[in-house]
């Protein structure tokens, strides 16, 4: 008998706009010790089924139909009874570890809390068994840990306490929904791991509910797909990978954006000979001042966010820019741009130097270099329409338009991004986020600009959407020729967009090279590291996948030794101050100086 | 921690000394003086009882000999309005009596306006939330000024319970409806501000962690809920609590208690300058240091606070 049965689950949401059905009529099982891959993008019902199944939707939500646990049906208990279980036998880990334990309370007493609530030991004995567990789930110094608050923890060591606080109690199923969306890719590696080994370990059964094709290609026996509150195929992960029987299906294993099979959609543009240098950076720094505990009125160290990054981009060509959360890509996008003034270096724009200009002098150059962000919401206005929105740089940077003529020109732009004429008086809420990021889209091209930043412009996209806007920000370049910075912690989108590669760790450049090069002959152990943890849409080949784990979490910008993780010959002989040194390998291929691989591993 | 409110309260003396000069160059600045009456004085005597106030100086010789009386000796001043008192006395007959019913008021409007808050945000959408806000908008629409009127003639004329003014030491029926009067709008604001704090706090994701671990609701709502929930109405105690103490003009008019709202309001009226900068010292002095312990209660219920 399956552990779990769910049988004709319908869900629906009580709204102002009436009742909204947001599942509608889930069937599925999951056996003891089984792992399920639960796919869907967003609005597809896959998180709300097993939030209702649990008794954890909102107050507006109502669900009918069978939750059989072990042949009990969860829907029919009252509070107390389901209470008895939540937490016990089936426990729940979340998407966002930064939010999803209690800010006031130390660890250790929120992980003792389920065991004084499920079986009445505290003290000692509980925080020896969470002690266990911390140990369990590889948390460095785990003793330490028990009397810190959630802030004080990185996201992966967060999530890695929301696993043990699952599994304290020996569930007989976790539901993991979205459990590595937040994390890089090297914590979101660690954390599969972890949860695949317990799954072996503990006979845990595991809902693995995700977006990422590529982590249910690694982790699932047997998947199943859901769109629109239905489900659309299911069976064994291998056969839907490789026959995928529904047309949805086949459309979301296509728009992954895989590491191994970039140019999907089409080829990228070549990089014209002798091409214009559209920006040019030398030796970047920009450091944040960051107030200390100390004497009187504190003191002020330094955060070293960009130290020392130089860049050159020309016309038509796209320089991809990846690194973990901490390694300063998107502070180094605003500085080039200018709208962090860079503590140290130069830029240029267009071949003329921008340092010293005032802000207001500033303004007219603009007009060439655009940015879109990556919240495509909340970075438009949101009382303005969208046509507004677009038509402001028009304002700003060729006032003598009239109004017809900016109105044509909003239209023709809206047209080209492929957002339909009808949307030109609504408003940023009444749009998809795929729309809302066209539009952001739109009002950075309105003015034919020679640079364009994407700073994570499509990391908040569902994949279907997200393979559409990539495939947009081609064309346009291809049309248009403009350069682009394209910045992502993913790889996968990085390599399908990017002529060049720049890898940051910490503020520095780890390696560049061609994105060829890059992800075929990767020279630098960080940059393997990462591309070795991206986990591949592909179940056959993912298996057979060896990972390089690089030993310790991703260190903070403020731990002096940080920078020197890939030399510590250098830091072992006192060097603390030392600055790698940029080699080039190949012609255009440069890679940070680093110890041998082993020297790395040994001195974690 | 001790460090902080160190370099708080050493920063509280210029602001404190700022506050000073300014309210002294603006008290001077407002025309007429305390000596000017409908019944205009002799020249002879006005001039002699200036000299006596020494307010025949230069402005700025004034301000120098007010501080340094309120440094060296802890003097304010003499009362340019009561004969033969000084701002110290004055304080010292009224403060005690806003003191004691502002206190009991703050107590009565945070516990109940904090309990009916939280209920109504658990209780969401039901029919105890819309009575809580209903009784908290009706509560907000009585200003002290209407609710005193109300409570004289229910409880005084009506009922002939309370006494209809009066201080009396504070006996206990005297302090009653100048608590009542005081505190309910107060009440009803920290309802308003517990009720939507404790709504957003319910929603947020470590909730639904507490539940997901199979906790009971009353240990979620104490152990998770409460403290996050209060980090907004904390902030508003800290001023309410300072504007509760210092007393009201209208609940010491209008029940004669004697306190130091009314002082303070007539001070103004009269040109007393001594005793209008005296309480004015006493009300910036109060803020500072509430808003200092407000800081200091925040590092206590967020842990990411750390002075």
């Amino acid at each position: 008998m399956a552990l779990l049965s769910i049988q004709d689950l319908r869900v629906d949401f009580t709204t102002a706009d009436g009742v909204i059905p947001a599942v509608k009529g889930l069937n599925c099982e999951i056996a003891a010790g089984e792992c399920l891959g639960v796919v869907g993008e967003s609005g597809s019902g896959k998180s709300q089924s097993f939030l209702a199944a649990l008794g954890l939707l909102a107050d507006n939500g109502t669900a009918r139909g069978r939750v059989l646990f072990d042949g009990q049906d969860l829907l029919t208990l009252g509070q107390a009874e389901q209470n008895r279980i939540r937490g016990n036998v089936i426990s729940m880990i979340f998407q966002d570890p930064l939010t999803a334990l209690t800010p006031h309370l130390r660890i250790g007493d929120q992980m003792a809390e389920v065991l004084s609530q499920h079986r009445g030991i505290s003290g000692a004995e509980a925080q020896k068994a969470c002690l266990d567990w911390l140990d369990r789930v590889r948390i460095p110094e785990a003793k330490r840990r028990l009397r810190q608050y959630p802030h004080e923890l990185s996201g992966g060591m967060r999530q890695r306490v929301m696993v043990a606080q699952a599994m304290l109690l020996s569930p007989r199923l976790l539901i993991a929904d979205e459990p590595t969306t937040a994390l890089d890719v090297t914590v979101q590696a660690e954390i599969l791991d972890l949860i695949a080994g317990l799954q072996k370990e503990e006979g845990t059964a595991v809902a693995l509910i995700t977006h990422d094709m590529g982590v249910v290609a690694r982790m699932c026996d047997r998947m199943l797909v859901m769109r629109l509150g239905e489900v659309v195929e299911e069976g064994a992960t291998d056969a839907i990978f490789h026959a995928p029987q529904h047309d949805y299906t086949r459309l979301l294993i296509d728009a992954m954006p895989r590491l191994d099979r970039p140019d999907r959609t089409r080829p990228l543009t070549p990089v014209p000979e002798a091409a214009e240098v559209v920006l040019e950076a030398r030796d970047v720094k920009v450091h944040f001042d960051m107030r200390v505990p100390g004497g009187l009125f504190g003191r002020t160290v330094a955060l070293r966010a960009v130290d020392g990054v130089s860049l050159t981009l020309h016309q038509g060509e796209t320089l991809g820019i990846v690194g973990e959360s901490g390694c300063g890509k998107s502070t180094l996008a605003r500085a080039v741009l200018e709208l962090i003034p860079p503590t140290h270096g130069s830029v240029a724009w267009l071949g003329q130097s921008v340092d010293g200009l005032s802000k207001r002098q500033l303004v007219p150059r603009r007009k060439d270099l655009q940015i879109v962000f990556q919240d495509p919401l909340a970075s438009l206005n949101p009382r303005m329409t969208i046509s507004a929105s677009i038509a402001e740089p028009l304002k700003t940077f060729q006032p003598g338009l009239t109004s017809k003529e900016r109105k044509l020109r909003v239209v023709e732009i809206m047209e080209r991004v492929g957002l339909e004429p009808a949307l030109f008086n609504r408003y940023p809420h009444e749009l998809s986020g795929g729309q809302n990021q066209r539009v952001g889209i739109a009002r950075a091209m309105v003015n034919r600009p020679r640079l364009v930043i994407c700073d994570e412009a499509v990391s908040a996209l569902d994949v279907s959407i997200q393979a559409q806007v990539i495939g947009l920000l081609k064309d346009l370049q291809a049309d248009l020729g403009m350069a682009m910075v394209f910045i992502s912690h993913d790889l996968s989108v990085v390599r399908e967009i990017s002529h060049r590669i720049m890898v940051l760790y910490l503020g520095r450049v780890v390696e560049l090279a061609d994105r060829d090069a890059i992800y075929g002959a990767p020279q630098h152990p960080y940059t393997k590291s990462l591309i070795s943890a991206v986990p591949i849409p592909d179940p056959r080949l993912e298996r057979t996948r060896q990972r390089l784990r690089l030993p310790g979490e991703l260190p903070s910008p403020l731990d002096p030794g940080a920078g020197l993780r890939f030399l510590p010959s250098r830091l072992a002989s006192g060097q603390r101050d030392y600055v790698p040194r940029l080699d080039q390998v190949a012609p255009g291929h440069w890679v940070a100086e680093h110890d041998p691989l082993e020297a790395i591993l040994a001195a974690g | 921690m001790l460090r902080y409110i160190f370099r708080r309260l050493l920063v509280a003396i210029p602001t404190l000394l700022l506050l000073i000069i300014i309210c002294f160059l603006l008290m001077h600045a407002a025309p007429g003086g305390p000596f000017t009456s409908e019944r205009k004085l002799p020249p002879s005597v006005l001039a002699n009882i200036e000299a006596k106030y020494g307010l025949n100086q230069p402005l700025f010789v004034q301000l120098w000999d007010y501080l340094t009386g309120i440094l060296l000796h802890f003097d304010f001043g003499p009362s340019f309005q009561y004969k033969d008192r000084d701002v110290n006395d004055v304080i010292a007959t009224g403060f005690p009596v806003t003191l004691t019913y502002g206190t009991i008021s703050f107590v009565l409007a945070t516990v109940v306006g904090v309990a009916l808050g939280v209920l109504a945000a658990v209780r969401h959408n039901t029919l105890l939330d819309y009575i809580a806000v209903g009784v908290t908008f009706s509560a907000q629409a009585l200003p002290n000024f209407v609710m005193a009127p109300i409570l004289v003639i229910i409880f005084t004329w009506q009922l002939g319970w309370l006494p209809g003014g009066g201080w009396n030491g504070g006996q206990w029926q005297y302090v009653v409806m100048p608590v009542i009067a005081l505190s309910t709008s107060y009440m009803a604001s920290i309802a308003r501000i517990t009720r939507s704090s404790m709504l957003e706090t319910l929603h947020s994701n470590f909730i639904r962690t507490a539940r997901a671990k199979g906790l009971p609701t009353r240990k979620i709502l104490w152990r998770h809920a409460l403290k996050p929930a209060l980090m907004p109405v904390l902030s508003y105690l800290g001023p309410v609590f300072v504007a509760m103490i210092t007393g009201s003009v209208i609940i010491d008019m209008y029940f004669s208690t004697g306190g130091i709202g009314l002082n303070y309001v007539n001070a103004a009226f009269n040109r007393d300058y001594a005793v209008m900068l005296g309480v004015t010292i006493l009300y910036g002095a109060l803020t500072v240091l509430f808003s200092l312990v407000v800081d200091v209660a925040y590092a206590w219920v967020d842990p990411k606070i750390r002075y």
